[in-house]
């Protein structure tokens, strides 16, 4: 057994050294990408093979592979990890004239060592009927004692919660970003528990009347088989808040190619292929994410949401935040 | 000359040593200097986590004690209405993953579940104005995870009944006890080291939980490391909370072991005498029969039928031939898993009956502590440990070949992980098989090689059959690890029932949970099926 499994190894390892393949290793786990993949291998004869699992995982893979790692791409779903995997030093520059000319410079790295290919944002969603509508304006109102019992939204142990946070110590600084903090709990309707559509159905089956949640899950909850979820996105409305002095959060899921990376050239072809008119649709329609390509329409559901302005801050300060960020959360009593 | 003896103890220090590396190095990042992060853990929730983790480890264990043991004394010595049935059904529970199960109670009892909703709907009321238990809260949790992991106290204590009791049921009538008085003062007491040694189980896949834990908001040392090394990126930090979750479990170790010393009841070596089950009428019939069924309704109707309804809903847009390859993948993984560990668990336990020493045994219980560590953290131990091999030792034969990300890493993984387990199983086992064979074959001058084939194998061989099928259905369940230490392309049902509950699609998600409980149920018939023939 041990001998057929030492062959499998080492058939594994070796192919990993042909020459028309891309090793990706992400985080995102969407059917989508799926078929994505399937797009670029069809287009180039590139096979594309995948790990999937959290990011700082795949980091810390990266990191004890070291120089043999075969990793050819590293794609998470924020920013914030693509800026440890830099700091770690495990991404490296890359040039690509397409890339640096059609992705925003406030969506990529400033050495080029990653690149945004999906935008959501972080939003409240309000039961239709109440009175929210006309009181919240910004993140910051978020924090007033008039939303006292009314806010639901997830722990702080989730990503985009954290890089919400982040932000927030971007805009104002920690001190004030844990007053913040401090306001929101007290405002709860819940201690944090489930996910982003958990706090939707809440928030639609009367329980609090603010959810904070990612837009791309409404997209989900819309269409969804289980009814429940369904019928608790009827209920409610998508506002979009801004920054006192910014505009509406938002987050990224970038690639960057690894330091180490056996197939370069294959991996800046499938960056750029994730970047390309073709890819940035099925990204918008498939899983309800806003494309970062301009001239790439949303889906009709996503659109009818309206419009909003991108946060003025770089999307960097995300991740030299996000340690900041938790740490603000705890003195909260943020659970 | 190096007799079997000592090759025998050399290749468990050195296994022993292989499969602890990983916790080792965890253990060694405690050395690796303190982070302001770390003050303030201690500032901030250090104390939450201590407090919830002694919470869950104190609910589990009474709950599964409880269900656990009262089901298993009523299976083993009565007979009632579908006492048959219930002899396998109450294992069932076992087959479902936990962090399935919250996902399914959630959605049918939390605050906005399914079931809540109908009963205020019903009421015409809201939850303003009437206080629902939630189901996702500590104690929520503590239920759940109770529900599933009282299999572990059942089938122990089971085992223990149908093979014990029968002599010591009848010496105990020949003073005229009653059957409550037998159950006080005799059952009850000779059951323990059996009720302790499932709990201890329990207890310990309990407090390494995270899926059910994060879902629920409940925030453990396990929750607490995943946070500390995710979030603020800081391994140092989780190593260290690791670390002190290693000792609580060292702690319950001891203590299950200093509390089965001063109770060792071991085989008279009698022969074996099947009890005289008794049968329950009237109210006694009907009270057992309530008994049993609620830990099987709860544990495993209950949510095997929204599964089934989900399923119906959605199994025609998953199952491809995508599909069935991972199927494959997992079934052939899960097998050769489970044969290499059992066969190791083997060659630990016979270690500890032959040289009988205090060496010996602390090897196994070390080997033992891979169980309490969480997956996720046990797969970062693995990772630097095969990084430092793949840099040291395989550079010298290829400059491209690397053991991380290969299938060796993950079995390797499961061994860590779930050694434990077997280890147990074949403890208790031999525990049965009186010295006076050893002595025996020590008398003939039958080599040691010998005693272990020709004796020991064939009086061990339903044992190894179940040490088996645990650790087979473990790891068709088994995710963190899965995750972090997988080749390319290369998933599991649990990883895609996990994939698909991520992207909101749970009704989807119920296609490969679905085959996971299936593959999870035909196992534990023929656990049980094996456990009749004990």
């Amino acid at each position: 057994m041990l001998k057929k499994l030492a062959l499998t190894a080492v058939v594994l390892g070796s192919s990993l050294l042909a020459s028309s393949e891309v090793n990706v290793y992400s985080h995102r786990h969407y059917d989508t990408d799926k078929q994505l993949f399937k797009m670029f291998e069809d287009k180039t004869g590139i096979k594309v093979n995948v790990v999937k699992a959290k990011a700082s995982a795949l980091i810390k893979r990266m990191e004890s592979e070291g120089a043999k790692s075969p990793a050819d791409v590293l794609i998470t779903v924020d920013a914030g990890r693509l800026y440890q995997a830099k700091q770690k030093d495990l991404l490296q520059s890359i040039k690509s004239n397409y890339l640096t000319t059609n992705i925003p410079e406030k969506l990529r790295d400033t050495d080029n060592k990653w690149f945004a290919l999906t935008k959501r944002s972080r939003v409240a969603v309000y039961r239709i009927g109440s009175d929210v509508e006309n009181q919240l304006k910004t993140y910051e109102d978020l924090a007033d004692p008039k939303f006292k019992g009314q806010i639901m939204v997830r722990s702080s142990n989730n990503i985009y919660n954290q890089s919400l946070m982040a932000a927030m110590i971007a805009h104002h600084g920690e001190e004030k970003a844990l007053d913040w903090a401090k306001g929101v709990v007290a405002n709860m309707a819940k201690a944090p528990k489930g996910n982003d559509r958990y706090q939707v159905k809440a928030v639609a089956n009367g329980i609090g009347s603010i959810a904070i949640a990612n837009t791309y899950y409404i997209g989900k909850m819309v269409d969804n088989k289980d009814a429940s979820q369904r019928e608790s996105v009827k209920k409610v409305k998508i506002f979009f808040p801004e920054f006192k002095n910014g505009g509406t959060h938002i987050n990224v899921s970038g690639a960057g190619v690894a330091k180490y990376s056996p197939n370069k050239e294959n991996a800046i072809k499938f960056i750029e292929f994730m970047a390309s008119k073709e890819a940035q649709e099925l990204f918008a329609k498939g899983n309800y994410e806003y494309p970062v390509l301009a001239g790439v329409k949303s889906s009709d559901l996503v659109s009818s949401w309206g419009q909003f302005k991108d946060d003025t801050i770089s999307i960097n300060t995300l991740g030299e935040n996000n340690a900041a960020a938790i740490k603000v959360f705890d003195k909260a009593g943020w659970k | 000359m190096i007799n079997s003896f000592s090759k025998l103890k050399i290749s468990s220090v050195f296994l022993t040593l292989l499969i602890s590396a990983p916790a080792i190095i965890i253990f060694l990042y405690l050395f690796s200097g303190s982070s302001d992060n770390w003050q303030h853990l201690k500032d901030t929730l250090l104390f939450e986590y201590i407090f919830n983790t002694l919470y869950i480890m104190f609910g589990v264990a009474i709950l599964t004690g409880l269900i656990g043991f009262t089901t298993a004394y009523l299976t083993s010595l009565y007979t009632f209405t579908f006492s048959r049935f219930f002899h396998y059904a109450l294992i069932l529970p076992f087959a479902i993953p936990t962090y399935i199960m919250a996902f399914i109670y959630g959605g049918m009892f939390d605050i906005t579940g399914s079931v809540t909703t109908f009963i205020l709907d019903l009421f015409d009321t809201s939850l303003n104005e009437v206080y629902f238990f939630d189901i996702m809260s500590i104690e929520g949790a503590i239920i759940i995870m109770s529900l599933v992991l009282y299999p572990y106290v059942y089938l122990i204590c089971k085992t223990y009944l149908s093979f014990e009791s029968a002599s010591i049921i009848d010496a105990a009538k020949t003073f005229n006890l009653s059957s409550w008085q037998i159950l006080k003062k005799v059952i009850l007491p000779v059951s323990r080291p059996a009720i302790v040694a499932g709990v201890t189980l329990a207890v310990m896949e309990a407090i390494a939980d995270f899926g059910v834990m994060d879902y629920f908001g409940v925030s453990t040392f396990v929750t607490g490391i995943f946070r500390a090394w995710f979030g603020m990126g800081s391994v140092e930090d989780a190593a260290k909370l690791a670390s002190i979750l290693m000792t609580f479990v060292f702690i319950i170790i001891v203590l299950e072991r200093l509390q089965r010393r001063n109770k060792v009841y071991k085989s008279s070596g009698k022969d074996f005498k099947p009890i005289d089950k008794i049968k329950l009428s009237g109210g006694k019939n009907v009270a057992a029969v309530i008994v049993c069924f609620i830990p099987f309704f709860l544990g495993f109707l209950l949510p095997f039928i929204q599964l089934c309804y989900w399923f119906l809903l959605s199994y025609e847009e998953i199952i491809d031939e995508d599909f069935m390859t991972l199927l494959y993948q997992t079934l052939t993984l899960a097998i050769s898993s489970a044969f290499i560990i059992t066969g190791l668990a083997l060659l630990f336990v016979y270690n500890v009956r032959l040289n009988g020493d205090k060496t010996s045994s602390s090897l196994n219980q070390i080997v033992k502590m891979g169980y309490s560590i969480p997956g996720a953290v046990v797969g970062v131990g693995i990772l630097s440990f095969f990084a430092v091999l793949d840099k040291y030792v395989f550079d010298i034969f290829s400059e491209t070949f690397i053991i991380s990300g290969t299938i060796i890493a993950v079995i390797f993984g499961y061994c860590v992980r779930f050694l434990a387990i077997s280890i147990n199983n074949f403890e208790s086992a031999f525990s049965r098989i009186p010295t006076s064979y050893d002595d025996a074959a020590k008398i003939l001058n039958i080599g040691d090689k010998k005693t272990f084939f020709k004796i020991y194998v064939p009086l061990l061989k339903n044992a190894s059959f179940s040490a088996f099928i645990v650790i087979f259905i473990e790891v068709i369940k088994e995710l963190p690890l899965t995750m972090i230490l997988r080749p390319f392309n290369y998933d599991t049902l649990a990883v895609r029932a996990l994939e698909l509950t991520q992207q909101a699609q749970i009704v989807e998600s119920s296609v490969p949970s679905m085959f996971i409980i299936i593959i999870g149920i035909i196992s534990v018939i023929l656990l049980a099926r094996n456990m009749n023939k004990v």
